[in-house]
């Protein structure tokens, strides 16, 4: 390399990311921060990791941007497609399992951890986590990406069985401003999109104005 | 070493009033052995269009078939002859088509257009057109070449003075290099012929 | 079946097992031109303007010092392109066609998500490996659209944007002035100070600001809308050699006139694509 192709001109595009979502009952709130590097450039500080698959199915993307962005493009148009022949609005467990396929047969060449949360009918709110190597868990609420290792303590003691809505949401601004704060390449704001049976919605919460509970 | 510098030699073109010249070296080496004194690296593509040919000359040769056998299919398929900036558009093609396996060589493309309107341009190994309007170079020593026409070149050369500039513009870079030079030849393309001079030039 | 590799489309790799066995025997395998670059895009009310510098560098050398890295892809779209050079021109010379082509199927005009698409897909075919950075701007249906694509296929969508070598301090000036609703005037402004920031602060940037507006209305190309690095030491009357100064090898002059077999171009010079 020479002296004047610097290091991250050649990087990876990458998402060094908290990213995470819990499901109350009757829907989920998914939450995530906005940065993202090549080495040590932020390219993008104010980026969007949750990324629609459908009306109501959401995916928090992390690892390589390039990577994740191709793989929701399939999964989003296999999944119209799917819904379209059902005619009526796909499950959440159907895309995760879309996603898994991809990430799975795939895994020596891709670099994605994916959580698929979302709502259906049958089944209420549900979060899927797909971790690197292309397996496929249901939890009641996960965590991903570099920022999530520095909150594993504060979400295993904070969560709490049959919260609300309004409960989940703090409790995800609450543990994505802990990554944030502690992880290098996470950072920016907080987009949380919650789903529920009417539709989604999505809040913003500026860098400046981040839960600060934890200051003293 | 890169594998550019393994053979030597370097090309130079510049364009003048109704006219464009094309030289090069005439050194054929295998690192610092000399083996030829006589190599030719510019290759006439029609009476109007010169190729220049730097880097291995195993490449050099073949690329030199290579067009020379695309150009025939074209004139026979076209009845006509191929302008210079389809034919810079036809090495960049073919070279950026091996881009992951390239051919060691880089290009340099001199002729004259329908008006009679200079057209010269260089290409790196992947087929990447740099099209310029006063001069280009390549080969070993593309810097000296650099230094000595940013400072010889005029606009609008008559074929006599544009010879004498290419002539000294190249005689000084190829001092400079140790594996360019014993000789040198120069070719200056106008509308009615091509006039081909060798140089004299050091032998050490 | 037995389809000659160069008929079958793609990259050949003929060469492939030779150059493995040179660059193992210690022979490297020569750097391509890159374009050390600054290039950049802001967004205003009614369309994009994109920026380029115009340094072409091989090493620390200047290859070329007027060179144009705002690429066409449609009338409406244009691309400014980092990275290695060959890469950047034949990327974007490919989506053009493919773009054109599309264009004339569906008998729409190109929109810029289906170019950032055509290019994501590609370059994450290619795996990083084709190495363009790009800025892709342009107008269509649903107004002005500004893209970065990165050599691994990862996009980005923002108001103002840099990328290249320069990108750093490209995006320095625009974090500082950037405004939402900005005016042309204002735009192109804010785009030449980014671009003037990599062409100074930036050793592999340099040149002359190429800008590029794009509205509604079409498109403009400025070549060299600031030149603050014109060459300023050229003698005056140039240096001349009087005929007879370089020795010739005696008897090897030759003259070989030109031969009137073949016309260079015959009248028809463009195919009739007009529908």
């Amino acid at each position: 390399m020479t002296p004047i192709q610097p290091e991250w001109t050649s990087t990876e595009h990458s998402m060094g990311t908290s990213i995470m979502a819990v499901a109350f009952d009757g829907g989920v709130v998914m939450g995530a921060d906005s940065r993202t590097t090549t080495g040590s450039y932020i390219a993008n500080r104010v980026s969007d990791k949750i990324t629609p698959m459908h009306d109501k199915i959401y995916c928090c993307r992390s690892g390589s941007a390039a990577d994740t962005q191709i793989i929701s493009d399939y999964v989003r148009h296999y999944l119209s497609m799917h819904a379209i022949e059902l005619s009526e609005e796909p499950d959440v467990a159907t895309a995760a399992k879309i996603f898994r396929t991809f990430c799975y047969y795939n895994k020596g060449q891709l670099m994605a951890g994916i959580i698929v949360a979302g709502y259906d009918d049958k089944k209420g709110g549900q979060v899927f986590t797909i971790p690197l190597g292309g397996a496929l868990v249901q939890q009641p609420f996960a965590i991903g990406g570099s920022g999530s290792s520095y909150i594993y303590g504060f979400c295993d003691s904070n969560y709490k069985e049959g919260m609300t809505k309004e409960e989940c949401i703090t409790f995800v601004k609450n543990a994505l401003s802990l990554a944030m704060a502690r992880d290098g390449s996470s950072g920016g704001v907080i987009r949380l999109v919650i789903i529920d049976k009417s539709g989604s919605s999505r809040e913003f919460h500026p860098g400046n104005k981040l839960p600060e509970f934890w200051q003293g | 070493m890169s594998i550019l510098e393994y053979n030597g030699g370097c090309v130079l073109a510049m364009a003048g009033k109704e006219c464009v010249a094309i030289a090069s070296d005439k050194r054929l080496g295998v690192q610092l052995t000399t083996v030829a004194m006589d190599a030719n690296r510019i290759f006439r593509m029609h009476d109007k269009l010169y190729l220049g040919l730097t880097g291995l000359m195993t490449d050099i040769q073949t690329l030199d078939q290579l067009f020379r056998f695309k150009l025939e299919l074209y004139a026979m398929r076209e009845n006509r002859l191929m302008k210079p900036k389809t034919f810079a558009s036809l090495v960049s093609s073919t070279l950026y088509s091996k881009r992951f396996a390239p051919y060691f060589s880089e290009p340099v493309i001199a002729g004259l257009d329908k008006d009679n309107k200079p057209y010269i341009c260089s290409m790196d190994l992947l087929g990447c057109v740099a099209e310029e309007t006063e001069f280009v170079v390549a080969g070993t020593c593309a810097e000296s070449l650099f230094g000595t026409c940013e400072t010889f070149y005029k606009k609008d050369l008559e074929p006599d003075e544009l010879f004498e500039t290419v002539s000294q513009a190249l005689l000084a870079a190829l001092d400079r290099d140790c594996i360019s030079g014993w000789g040198a030849v120069v070719h200056i393309i106008t509308k009615d012929g091509v006039q081909t001079k060798e140089l004299d030039g050091r032998m050490d | 079946m037995n389809t000659p590799e160069s008929a079958r489309g793609g990259f050949c790799f003929e060469n492939a097992i030779r150059n493995s066995v040179l660059s193992a025997n210690g022979y490297k395998a020569p750097t391509a031109r890159k374009t050390g670059t600054t290039i950049a895009g802001v967004v205003f009310e009614g369309g994009v303007v994109l920026g380029a510098d115009t340094r072409a560098t091989s090493g620390a050398t200047v290859f070329e010092k007027n060179c144009q890295k705002i690429h066409y892809i449609a009338d409406n779209i244009m691309c400014c392109g980092a990275g290695t050079a060959a890469d950047t021109e034949h990327t974007t010379q490919l989506i053009a066609s493919k773009i054109w082509l599309h264009a004339l199927a569906t008998r729409r005009k190109p929109r810029v998500a289906t170019a950032l698409s055509m290019l994501k897909h590609m370059l994450f075919r290619y795996q990083g490996y084709v190495s363009a950075a790009l800025v892709l701007g342009g107008v269509d249906f649903h107004g002005p659209h500004l893209y970065t694509v990165y050599p691994h296929g990862s996009t980005d969508r923002l108001p103002y944007v840099s990328m290249g070598s320069g990108s750093l301090a490209a995006m320095a000036v625009f974090e500082a002035n950037y405004k939402d609703g900005l005016t042309l005037e204002d735009a192109k402004q804010l785009v030449y100070e980014g671009i003037s920031g990599g062409i100074f602060n930036d050793l592999g940037s340099g040149g002359n600001v190429d800008l590029c507006i794009i509205t509604a209305d079409g498109q403009e190309l400025i070549r060299g809308y600031a030149k603050e690095n014109e060459r300023k030491y050229r003698r005056p009357g140039g240096y001349k050699f009087p005929s007879g100064t370089t020795p010739v090898v005696p008897g090897s002059e030759k003259f070989k006139e030109q031969s009137k077999d073949f016309a260079l171009v015959t009248e028809q010079d463009g195919m009739d694509v007009s529908a």
